[in-house]
């Protein structure tokens, strides 16, 4: 609240990494906090809420976890990648539109600038827009530190609000995911008291092969409604390749609604974020058919 | 060849704002921008409690900080309270009432290095039993905040007039409604902010972001221990106002006593964060009213009864009654009225003048209720408000004199460009039908001074005029300038007067050392009264000239004229001789010299109201008119303004720039309180103090508006203008919230109407809430 309330963090060491090595190198001991665009961090460290750690080091110029590019049938977006970036990328409008459509609705273009794919993931925020359609799109997350490499779904990075189960000596250097093929389908939905500048009370984000009015091995994740990001997999498992129709969609509702987990809070109640969860499942199944 | 000059009018063009450029290309210095030498910051501990008695403080490791050079605590500062009634010390000693409340103070070599001293600082309490609501404050055994005041009532007003008893009897429909409206803050783009400056004499120099600067000085002293003439306010450019500096807040005494105390300037400034927490906030109130009318639709009673929550201590928001009882009294015809208002301290912040006094509020609940009378008898809303409308120099219960105003030229106006009855009828059939998305439109009206409030024994404002020897004239002008355009609308005038280009004008507008008198921006009063006095002033300049001209052409005064910088015969425009020769001319004229020099000052024809309040307290009334046209989302309860039409009656366009301006500016704001700002406060504490969860409009939240000005020409205004500011903020939640209804059948009486609470409402109408 106020600062004389929380004393924010006290930064003992700064490090300006210049190569991949150096940056996993100053994160070895466990007491680094990675700085990229700083729209999270340093919000937080100033209203003395901050998760920082002794050793801020600056990753901005690591060459190595920028660029967003294709190979193999795989798209890999390095963790520095702006949503700016998401937004203007050829690449990703051509063949990931729902990415770019979701950096549209990413907090303002100021912020879009500086706030990067790596921090949104690490940020963990139950509310974390970008998420959603990159778990959305089976997207795996690539952890670098002094012991080496690894990755792993990042539907299974989450822990809670805040929480991974990234090691404090590790990095994000990278998502990556597969193309999508030929009728793949994404949306993504948030909603709050204004249109523009908002943080998500309820975001949603529905993907899967569409074909003659059947969603095939969809996808549907929520931001929002729970400690993490949520999927819902029996929803999927209902509706996966079966033909739309008013009573599955109702059904789909119905289930949608039992896998989340809303809170109430002051920016909404639980009652309402169902609600805005079943109104946005309920208009983008009717938009499938 | 002879050079012919037409006359050429500056009134009702479209200038630009004279402070714009400099403010797009950020060359303004704000006083946030503000730096003198030697200067120190200083910082202040606020307490986390709402109600508690302090037992110790103790600030000895925050002076033992290198670099700190003060800790202050109430001790310190032996002066008198603040706030208009004098309830609130500057550094809080005893007790703290509510979560703002100031304990101890720093000032320091840096601003972190306050914040650690800050931190430094321990303070031991005992908690005291709390209060938040005014019905629980109001009860017997209630906890007392102030002990002068047991019953907790801060301040009260009442007002009847006729027969309420004849009234309800000739009523053939009574209709009753409540109405509670909400906390919201001015977010003001800077933040508040102050620089305190001691002489070796004694004299004190204060650069604040005031909008009352000889009122604050005169209320500041008492608290300073010092003499109101020792006190000097300079007003740098500030970001916004709006209202919030209209009184003197404890920031301000406690920036001085830092600086007295370090024989240093003091720069004291607010986070963002504080900014929230601890500015005034406009006043929540809760209405009873209840209204009778006959079988025809006319109006025969209305009864309001309020209550405000007054918070921990007592600003300006609990005097907002004086002008929410003027549009309870005085809106449409009404011939029985009784108005009655109680303010009751609690343990929650406490609320200031905020654009629109007590009328945003006002207007909400009467406008609501408006539209609930008029469906009840099965008029529509434009029938209903036409019948009932004020006519052009009505007598009000209160004893004032509307003059020229035109509501129903307002409504009229806004009605048939909207095409409103057409449209409301479909939306009114359509309630039934599918679908999710359904469309309103809703009509709200208010009354607003527009020539001053006579709040005080005077409401005058005076100005001095000087002109160089190359026809340079420099405003030097009572009025203040918080972004509202002051500088253009005086510029505009003199060079009416006076035929001289607007860039040869200077005004000067900020020192209370070298300006007159003036009672500050409220009131949408400054281009009323310092433009007034501005024309005033130039006029005695002109026939100065004129006199001086007539004398070297062997012509009268007024066969001649100023235009484009010329001294001209009126008749034909025929140039004589240029402006500054002339000027040079009476300057070097020996023992005739002279120098263009003017003084005024401008007292309007209004006057204070007596106990039983009635008085004619401005000088001039007016109305505006706002249709709104939404699209409601009845699943997610998100509200799309699609198109505002507004009339509003502006006495005469001086500048349509500057109107536009405050029209759409006023209707941003209108539309936040209405729709989405709402400052949360639980148990005394603001649980959303940032814009991440305050949520004012931005710019794509703006539907297409369709602004009418109407003429009617003010006898007493410069040019005939009224003033005009704050009717904008006032009209438009209503006329949402009967927009609402209109699309959905779903009526919302507190504001504001925020997505969940309309979804919750519908789903309520459409008994899907278990």
């Amino acid at each position: 609240m106020l600062p004389q309330n929380k004393c924010p963090p006290e930064i003992e060491d700064y490090v300006s990494a210049q190569s991949l090595a150096e940056a996993v190198a100053a994160m070895a001991d466990g007491q680094g906090s990675a700085l990229a665009g700083g729209s999270d961090l340093w919000a937080q460290k100033d209203s003395g809420n901050g998760r920082m750690r002794k050793r801020l080091v600056n990753i901005n110029r690591v060459p190595d976890l920028r660029g967003v590019s294709e190979a193999g049938g795989v798209i890999r977006l390095g963790a520095l990648t702006t949503m700016t970036e998401l937004l203007e990328s050829t690449l990703l409008r051509d063949k990931v539109p729902v990415l770019a459509k979701t950096a549209d609705r990413f907090a303002s273009s100021q912020i879009r600038n500086v706030a990067t794919i790596g921090g949104n993931i690490a940020n963990a925020s139950p509310a974390g827009d970008a998420v959603l359609p990159l778990i959305g799109l089976d997207a795996q997350v690539e952890l670098v530190s002094k012991r080496g490499k690894r990755s792993l779904p990042l539907d299974s990075f989450f822990r809670g609000p805040g929480k991974t189960v990234m090691e404090a000596d590790e990095l994000i250097a990278a998502v990556e995911f597969a193309t999508p093929p030929k009728g793949f389908h994404g949306v993504f939905c948030k909603s709050g008291p204004r249109p523009a500048l908002e943080i998500s009370v309820v975001a949603m984000c529905l993907t899967g092969i569409l074909k003659g009015g059947k969603l095939t091995g969809p996808r549907l994740v929520f931001g929002a409604v729970g400690p993490t990001p949520m999927r819902c997999v029996k929803t999927e498992a209902l509706i996966d390749g079966k033909a739309l129709d008013d009573a599955l969609i109702a059904e789909a509702l119905a289930i949608m609604a039992t896998e989340i987990a809303p809170i109430d809070d002051f920016r909404a109640s639980k009652w309402y974020r169902t609600q805005m969860a079943q109104t946005f499942l309920e208009a983008e199944l009717n938009a499938c058919r | 060849m002879d050079k012919i000059i037409e006359k050429h009018s500056m009134i009702g063009k479209r200038v630009t704002k004279l402070d714009a450029p400099d403010k797009a290309v950020a060359r303004t210095r704000y006083i946030n921008d503000m730096v003198l030498p030697r200067m120190l910051y200083g910082k202040i501990l606020r307490t986390d409690r709402v109600h508690a008695r302090i037992l110790s403080i103790d600030t000895s490791a925050a002076e033992a900080l290198p670099g700190v050079q003060a800790v202050i605590t109430a001790k310190d500062t032996p002066g008198g309270k603040i706030g208009v009634l004098r309830d609130n010390p500057p550094l809080k000693g005893d007790v703290v009432r509510c979560i703002r409340d100031e304990i101890a103070a720093v000032a320091a070599e840096t601003e972190e290095l306050c914040d650690e001293a800050i931190r430094l600082i321990k303070v031991e309490y005992e908690d005291l039993p709390t209060v938040f609501d005014c019905t629980s404050a109001l009860a017997n055994g209630a906890p007392i905040i102030h002990e002068d005041r047991p019953d907790n009532i801060a301040m009260e007003q009442n007002f009847e007039h006729g027969d309420m008893a004849e009234g309800e009897a000739q009523s053939d429909f009574v209709v009753e409604g409540a109405y509670n409206v909400h906390y919201v803050t001015h977010c003001n783009m800077g933040v508040s902010c102050t620089v305190a400056d001691y002489d070796t004499d004694g004299r004190v120099t204060i650069y604040t972001q005031t909008q009352y600067p000889f009122n604050v000085k005169m209320d500041i002293a008492p608290s300073l221990g010092v003499h109101p003439g020792d006190v000097r306010i300079i007003q740098p450019p500030v970001g916004g106002a709006f209202g919030s500096k209209l009184d003197v807040y404890p920031y301000e005494p406690i920036c001085v006593f830092l600086a007295k105390k370090t024989r240093r300037p003091v720069k004291l400034i607010y986070s963002r964060e504080e900014e929230f927490i601890a500015s005034p906030t406009r006043q929540p109130v809760e209405f009873k009213i209840r209204a009778g009318m006959k079988k025809d639709g006319t109006l025969t009673f209305r009864d309001c009864d309020s209550l405000l929550n007054n918070g921990g201590y007592t600003s300006w928001g609990a005097t907002t009654p004086y002008v929410t009882m003027r549009t309870m009294t005085s809106h449409y015809t009404v011939p029985n009225v009784r108005y009655r208002a109680r303010a009751v301290y609690t343990n929650n912040p406490f609320a200031g003048s905020f654009r629109g006094y007590g009328n945003v509020q006002a207007t909400w609940a009467l406008e609501t209720h408006m539209d609930k009378m008029a469906e009840k008898i099965g008029m529509d809303p434009i029938a209903f408000r036409l019948k009932n409308a004020n006519p052009p120099n009505q007598i009000t219960p209160q004893g004032s004199n509307l003059g020229c105003i035109d509501l129903v030229g307002c409504i009229e106006q806004a009605a048939a460009k909207s095409d409103f009855l057409a449209k409301w009828h479909a939306n009114n059939k359509a309630w039934a039908e599918p679908g999710r998305f359904k469309r309103g439109i809703g009509i709200a009206t208010s009354l607003h001074n527009a020539g001053g409030a006579k709040i005080h024994k005077s409401d005058g404002c005076g100005t001095m005029l000087k002109m160089d020897d190359y026809a340079r004239v420099t405003i030097i002008t009572g009025g203040s300038e918080i972004g509202q355009g002051l500088d253009t609308v005086l510029a505009q005038l003199v060079a009416e007067e006076l035929g001289v280009p607007m860039r040869d004008i200077t005004i000067i507008n900020n020192d209370s050392a070298l300006r007159p008198w003036d009672v500050g921006v409220h009131a949408s009063r400054t281009t009323y009264i310092a433009g007034n006095s501005a024309v005033r002033v130039a006029r005695k300049a002109r026939d100065q000239i004129l006199r001086a001209a007539a004398a070297h052409t062997n012509m009268l005064p007024d066969m001649l004229d100023l235009r484009q910088g010329h001294v001209v015969q009126a008749e034909t425009g025929l140039a004589l001789m240029p402006l500054d020769r002339i000027l040079r001319q009476m300057h070097f004229a020996g023992a005739e010299a002279e120098l263009v020099m003017a003084t005024d000052y401008y007292e309007p024809p209004s006057e204070p109201e007596d106990a039983n309040h009635m008085g004619d307290m401005s000088a001039a009334y007016s109305h505006a008119a706002h249709v709104a046209e939404i699209v409601v989302d009845t699943r997610l309860g998100t509200i799309k303004v699609e198109k505002i039409w507004s009339a509003q009656d502006v006495g005469r366009v001086i500048n349509p720039v500057g109107l536009e301006g405050q029209i759409e500016g006023g209707i941003a704001m209108g539309l936040g309180y209405g729709l989405s700002e709402e400052l949360k406060i639980v148990e005394g504490k603001v649980l959303n103090p940032s814009f991440r969860d305050y949520h004012v409009m931005t710019a794509p939240e703006m539907p297409e508006l369709d602004l009418t000005f109407i003429e009617t020409g003010d006898a007493e205004g410069p040019a005939g203008a009224k003033g005009i500011a704050e009717l904008p903020t006032i009209v438009i939640a209503p006329a949402i919230g009967n927009a609402l209804y209109n699309a959905t059948g779903v009526r919302i009486d507190h504001p504001p109407l925020t997505p969940e609470k309309v979804a919750r409402a519908i789903a309520a109408h459409k008994g899907l809430l278990g």
